[in-house]
């Protein structure tokens, strides 16, 4: 069937969802056009490409796209296809060019994508054809960085990058805030992890504050388990404050509030969250404190978010300085990347750390995403029954505290996937800026 | 690297030590394996080739006793969702090679191929690699103080690895 926008906007109400939003590879067709082609989609750090000719390659949605940084230092995000007959023309994750040549016939185009050069060129004279019309170039994507996170778009009328996150790139702020020299850099390489289900299901999962106990029961009540048959005076590991608090009651998660915002963004925590009682490295304290003084650096250090979601393609972790990266394959198919960052002028500890977290919980081989992953699955399969349409999202509607921008609710709230749906509505209907 | 040229009565030894070890991983019996593993023991499964650290870069395990206490613990747990599932593997081990021979107490590190299917969740997935074990002397057989897993896809797009290859 061909979906009406009426058809689609009663596929979302207020406190439900029509289960055809992750089953229907159509949809997810049209969630590719609509959305993944329309707002703000994250590409890279522009500190993967370090160098002149470095180069990244990702699919933007379904479209391969290479961010690369040009001869003026100038990072592009550039559809990755030659300007003659579409042929990719870079197809390795990475690497240094000093120029792009297409490996068919040769057309060469400089870092910034313009066409440089097409082999025997007496051939097109009098043919009509025009090297220098900009079609034969390679196209370039619209895009614009926040402090070195590189985000792009195909929509013209896209507000700019920080109107679009609003209240969210606080997090972004905190983030690179942390870092004693105020920059961050990827660091550490990524883990690519393949998960068979829709999209949808693992950025609702970001907030979702009333499954980590059940969850993530088994990995916290083993570590907990093996903790008690070790000397009290056992010397202190960071796994033993990572771990425990995926296991938090109601209650602690209820208290540390989830946040939503327009665009379909939304964090749970800042006061507080399950990263707030890390123990500080006293290197990194006193690098803190030289570069911000004992008020700011309190400031920074006392905002503690657990996930933030800047929907649809990035979530990030900014006080464990890991980011996930959302590319949807098909819609039972999605590939979650994991990336950590080092905080420029922190000891390596704070690196080390980073690290582990990603390994202990994001890794493939973890004893907690395998978890979350196989709710996913199960919830992609059961779907697939018509024994009910609808997925409800009830929890506390009529609740949360609207804001002019943003609006707030308790910790368990559905507020947060109230909000992706309210932006996937918008974006879906076409009534989206 | 050279292969240390030794005895084929050592070269014996080692084998039926990594075939017992991989037997552990078939059925796979946790609490068993463990127990091949020195105290300092640590396994390994790099997220790139060629990998130096697994502190500075991320890897796809890296466990200490402490984790693997932790994990043999998961695996049984009834609240794990991703464990309710059989898990079955086939070890095929190869191409074993004695890299380095401490004469003196019979330590040695050994790299090995090896192909492993591993059956989970009503699907076969194969994997294939490296392993590099350093083995410590203990009586007559060895115990483990390090066993790295390079797979040859190390760096792709991967599923779920749900227990140590």
């Amino acid at each position: 069937m061909s979906y009406t926008e009426q058809q689609i906007a009663e596929l979302v109400q207020p406190t439900r969802v029509h289960r055809k939003v992750y089953t229907d590879p159509e949809i997810f067709d049209l969630e590719m056009e609509r959305i993944w082609a329309k707002t703000w989609i994250y590409i890279g750090h522009e500190s993967q490409v370090p160098d002149k000719g470095n180069y990244f390659t990702l699919n933007y949605g379904r479209m391969p796209v290479v961010m690369v940084r040009d001869n003026d230092d100038q990072v592009h995000v550039l559809h990755n296809r030659c300007g003659h007959k579409g042929v990719k023309l870079v197809d390795m994750p990475c690497g240094k060019i000093p120029a792009f040549r297409c490996c068919y016939h040769g057309w060469r185009y400089r870092l910034d994508g313009k066409l440089l050069g097409v082999p025997h060129m007496s051939g097109y004279e009098g043919t009509g054809f025009d090297k220098d019309d900009p079609q034969y170039s390679m196209q370039k994507l619209r895009s614009e960085s926040l402090r070195g996170f590189v985000f792009a778009t195909m929509n013209p009328d896209a507000p700019d990058l920080r109107t679009w996150m609003g209240g969210a790139a606080d997090v972004m702020d905190n983030l690179c805030d942390r870092a004693p020299e105020g920059e961050v850099e990827a660091a550490g390489g990524v883990l690519r992890y393949e998960h068979e289900c829709n999209w949808k299901m693992f950025i609702e999962n970001l907030n979702d504050t009333m499954h980590p106990m059940i969850v993530h029961r088994s990995v916290v009540d083993s570590a907990l388990d093996y903790i008690k048959t070790l000397p009290e005076d056992s010397p202190r590991r960071d796994e033993a404050e990572i771990i425990p608090p995926f296991g938090a009651s109601y209650e602690v998660f209820e208290e540390t509030g989830i946040t939503g915002f327009r665009y379909g963004h939304h964090y749970d925590g800042g006061k507080t969250s399950i990263h707030a009682d890390y123990t500080i490295d006293p290197d990194y304290k006193a690098a803190m404190l030289a570069a911000y003084g004992e008020k700011r650096m309190w400031e920074i250090l006392s905002f503690n978010t657990h996930n933030t979601l800047y929907y649809p393609s990035l979530t990030i972790k900014s006080a464990v300085q890991n980011i996930r990266v959302v590319r949807p394959v098909a819609y039972n198919k999605t590939v979650i990347e994991t990336w950590s960052f080092r905080l420029k002028g922190a000891p390596d500890s704070m690196l080390k750390r980073t690290l582990l977290y990603s390994r202990l919980i994001n890794s493939n081989g973890s004893m907690v995403g395998p978890d979350d992953l196989t709710a996913y699955f199960r919830a992609q399969e059961g779907l697939e029954s018509p024994a009910s349409d609808w997925i409800e999202m009830h929890r506390n509607f009529g609740h949360d505290e609207q804001h002019a921008d943003r609006v707030v609710g308790k910790g368990t709230s559905d507020l947060d996937v109230r909000t992706q749906y309210g932006a996937w509505r918008e974006f879906m209907t076409g009534e989206a800026a | 690297m050279t292969t240390v040229v030794t005895s084929n009565e050592r070269i014996r030894q080692i084998e039926q030590f990594l075939y017992r070890e991989a037997s552990y991983l078939d059925r796979p019996d946790l609490d068993k394996w463990i127990e091949l593993y020195t105290d300092d023991g640590t396994y390994w499964m790099p997220a790139v080739p060629d990998q130096e650290d697994p502190h500075l870069h991320i890897s796809l395990f890296y466990d200490d006793r402490v984790l693997m206490e932790v994990r043999r613990r998961n695996m049984t747990h009834p609240a794990a969702a991703s464990k309710e599932y059989t898990i079955r593997a086939s070890h095929i081990i190869s191409n074993i090679r004695v890299e380095a021979l401490d004469e003196a107490t019979g330590n040695c590190t050994v790299t090995s191929n090896f192909h492993c299917f591993l059956y989970y969740r009503d699907k076969q997935t194969p994997f294939a690699g490296t392993y590099t074990h350093d083995l410590v002397r203990d009586g007559d057989s060895y115990k483990i103080r390090s066993k790295r897993v390079d797979l040859i896809n190390c760096d792709a797009a991967l599923n779920t690895i749900i227990i140590y290859i």
